[in-house]
């Protein structure tokens, strides 16, 4: 009895100091070999600092506007006057027709165009409804939007203030009143400054995360594919003998890199630019936890498929971008086709970008991802078996090989033997 | 000879197969269907209605009514929707205070507040818009209630409650349709980075597997016609590859164009030119397969956020503004939207043209660097 517990106690620490020796050897390789640092270090660190700085300034003011202004009244100049003065538009110029405008604006030196007709100020003292023309160029939505709600603004603020004007009330009170019955308070929560950088870089940091990790697995396993005499991932070593080892010890290796990127790019990062962050540090430890190990086994698994070090670059990088866009931060979750939406549940960065975004940017609790959280674990362990299952191939495969170069040799051996049995027969008598 | 010797390269690694066929059409394919829908409609809303009478009842009708906005849920506290928002049940909530009807009908301003999300910048101004709308309509129902009672024409009261009237003209893009801003950019941008990294990939692995003495040696030596007998192949697979994806955006999902059929095809060549540029220059560079790559797919990646469509170059730092130079996509996007998309003649995008023809132009300055690469460099993993 003791000499059993005795035995399964042997066969466990030998399982770790297993282990611990693949990990030791993983990280060496991950260490000394240029490509692998590229994706497990220089990208995670000098990326997210790239990609702040081009979203730093979040959104896009003093949009260059051209004016015609045939109106040439006090009204249409304090129509040109206010939107000069609003944050979003700059009035570049005043052209002398419609023509010289749009040849401004061919010349990308406006974005939009604001056309007052020569009966403007008539119209308005006439109690008739003006029109002033909004003319944008479409290619950017943010321009766009600048120049258009910018005229919408400053036309209604004109308006209450032409109304009122004509009819006259009573008190102050009532001028407000009779402008606006209904008042309404329109108030943006999370990221309340509607700034660009603010809600598509958490999404970006996570598939960061994720991409860089699956890059780095695949070239490392690559790596040692290549180096490996035979071209198989598993080397024949007394250490890699148990699928856990190999699994445990490489994975371990990953997390370990990565729960120091993990907290660079979800902690560091969005405190350095001054981002969104108002995730509670519990949450976000127990969202990372499940959600490094998914892409890390993921990453194995993808790491079986690639035969030579550079086709994981050609399998991965383009994925990003697709992806980016099944996470929902630009087109909103509930409007994903859903045959999109099912191809979305295979990758660890849907549910991480959608949980994080709701931790970092909406803060959220672990109660509001719950859902995530546990399709993240979900994914976890179903990765986690899958890897342990291609492993236990590749094991096979490079035993099977092993024996079947051993039984070759030996083969050769036995011939050899033979020969030289015979040489020496054929040398006695004489 | 080398054409044919190319060719049976793509053929036998079923990598290229993958890269510049498969990937680029599942990519096509992914954008278009996935914003199929042009403008997100029906998102989900919700309600917190404490007032609970006719007219509050009237305004959420009628926020539901409008295509981008629908009703999902109602709340009975402003932190219970504010809790599923953050369960990502719905984007935004209404909010409507007890007394509502009864201020409004005294004349006492009551205020209605709107609470919608900004963490998805999309959704959260589409909801603004229905809601602006709504409350304007809702204002406007009051007043001319009180004016009609005062004795005005209809003429007049809508000139009273809305004096100065916008007219918009969203030229080239009437509908606002994002499948149409985002499909013409992305989708570029990705093909772009195949072709980056096919480029550097089939440089490379010629090293790699130790083919490109025999590659030299076919083309005598003239490193000129090597590289253009190695890659004619590829620019005609890219070009099909590129036309198809312009036929089907423009001839089968109709999207709008002022340009000419000439405008999208030049571009559709300056495009694959540039790329294979780009993808040759960056192996001459760094004359390693995983290097090259490397600058290849993250250059590839930078571009679509360089090209400034989504986020406009203009609203960028000063330094970065330059560095958009860089990325031919930049260029792509420039000349697409000023001669594609505007309409607008060719010599307005002149820059951006040349920049492109330069880009095309790279692997010259470069080609010493190549040829000395294949004949003396040894591949080492």
């Amino acid at each position: 009895m003791q000499c059993r517990i005795m035995s399964i106690f042997r066969n466990i620490t030998e399982a770790i100091s297993d282990a611990c020796f693949i990990w030791a050897q993983e990280m060496h390789y991950v260490i000394r070999d240029e490509g692998v640092l590229i994706f497990f270090f220089i990208v995670p660190l000098a990326y997210p600092l790239l990609y702040s700085w081009i979203y730093n300034n979040e959104t896009v003011h003093e949009v260059p506007v051209v004016v015609v202004d045939n109106s040439h009244t006090s009204l249409s100049r304090q129509f040109i006057r206010h939107c000069d003065a609003s944050p979003d538009v700059k009035i570049l110029c005043y052209a002398a027709d419609l023509d010289e405008a749009k040849s401004l604006v061919s010349r990308q030196i406006a974005k939009g165009i604001y056309y007052i007709p020569s009966e403007f100020d008539i119209k308005v003292n006439r109690m008739e409804q003006a029109t002033i023309s909004v003319y944008v160029d479409m290619s950017l939505m943010l321009t766009y939007k600048a120049i258009y709600q910018t005229a919408m603004a400053v036309s209604q603020q004109m308006g209450a203030i032409i109304q009122t004007n004509v009819t006259r009330p009573a008190t102050k009170r009532e001028e407000q009143i009779s402008a606006q019955p209904l008042a309404v308070e329109d108030v943006p929560i999370f990221n309340p400054a509607g700034g660009y950088g603010s809600f598509v870089l958490p999404a970006v940091l996570m598939l960061i995360f994720q991409q860089t990790l699956v890059l780095g697995i695949g070239m490392s396993a690559g790596t040692a594919r290549e180096r490996n005499r035979y071209h198989e991932l598993i080397p024949i070593d007394r250490h890699y003998q148990g699928v856990l080892r190999i699994v445990g010890g490489k994975a371990l290796c990953y997390f370990m890199i990565y729960a120091i990127m993990g907290a660079y790019l979800t902690l560091a990062i969005p405190r350095l630019f001054n981002f969104v962050h108002i995730a509670q540090w519990s949450d976000l430890l127990a969202l990372m936890l499940p959600y490094s190990l998914s892409c890390i086994f993921f990453g194995m698994i993808v790491s079986c498929i690639v035969r030579y070090r550079e086709n994981v670059m050609l399998l991965m990088v383009f994925v990003s971008i697709p992806l980016l866009f099944l996470t929902g931060v630009n087109w909103p979750q509930s409007n994903i086709p859903s045959f999109w939406q099912s191809i979305s549940w295979l990758f660890p960065s849907t549910f991480g970008v959608r949980a994080f975004v709701r931790l970092n940017t909406m803060g959220g609790t672990l109660s509001d991802i719950m859902l995530e959280y546990r399709i993240l674990w979900g994914q976890a362990i179903f990765y986690f078996i899958i890897t342990s299952i291609v492993y236990r191939h590749q094991i096979y495969i490079s035993r099977a090989n092993a024996l079947e170069r051993i039984e070759h040799m030996g083969r050769k051996l036995e011939i050899g033997e033979k020969i030289r049995k015979r040489r020496r027969r054929l040398e006695l008598p004489s | 000879m080398l054409m044919k010797r190319e060719m049976q390269i793509l053929w036998k690694n079923p990598i290229y197969v993958f890269c510049m066929v498969i990937f680029p059409i599942a990519v096509v394919l992914f954008f278009t269907t996935m914003l199929d829908e042009g403008q997100p409609s029906s998102l989900p809303v919700g309600i917190v209605d404490a007032d609970n009478t006719t007219t509050s009842r009237g305004l959420i009708r009628r926020l539901d009514a409008f295509q981008s906005s629908h009703i999902a849920a109602n709340y009975s506290t402003v932190a219970e929707a504010r809790n599923a928002i953050q369960r990502n049940e719905i984007y935004a909530f209404i909010y409507i205070p007890k007394g509502m009807t009864e201020k409004l009908i005294a004349g006492r301003q009551p205020k209605i507040s709107y609470y919608y999300s900004q963490a998805c910048a999309m959704s959260g101004s589409l909801l603004m818009k229905d809601l602006k709308t709504v409350a304007t309509l809702g204002s406007a129902g009051v007043g001319m209630a009180t004016m009609q009672a005062k004795g005005l024409t209809s003429q007049q009261m809508q000139s009273l409650l809305q004096p100065i009237h916008i007219d918009l003209h969203q030229i080239a893009n009437p509908w606002s349709n994002y499948n149409v801003y985002l499909s013409t950019v992305l989708v570029p941008g990705v093909l772009m980075l195949f072709i980056f990294l096919i480029s550097a990939y089939s440089i490379g692995t010629e090293l790699k597997f130790g083919r490109s003495k025999e590659w030299i040696r076919l083309a005598n030596g003239n490193m000129f016609v090597a590289i253009l007998g190695k890659f004619l192949p590829h620019t005609l697979i890219w070009l099909a590859i590129v036309f198809g994806y312009e036929y089907y955006i423009y001839g089968v999902m109709h999207f709008p164009y002022e340009g000419s059929a000439w405008d999208i095809i030049l571009l559709s060549l300056l495009h694959v030119f540039a790329s294979q540029g780009f993808g040759i220059f960056a192996f001459g560079l760094l004359p390693s397969l995983r290097m090259s790559m490397s600058v290849c797919s993250l250059w590839a990646v930078l571009s679509i956020s360089m090209a400034g469509s989504a986020f406009p170059v203009m609203g960028m730092d000063a330094p970065l503004q330059s560095l958009s130079w860089l990325f031919p996509l930049r260029h792509y996007f420039m000349v697409y939207q000023i001669t594609v998309f505007n309409g607008f003649p060719l010599l307005e995008a002149w820059f951006h043209f040349a920049a492109l023809v330069a880009f095309a132009l790279l692997p010259y300055m470069v080609i010493g660097k190549i040829k000395n690469a294949m004949q003396n460099y040894v591949y080492i993993p």
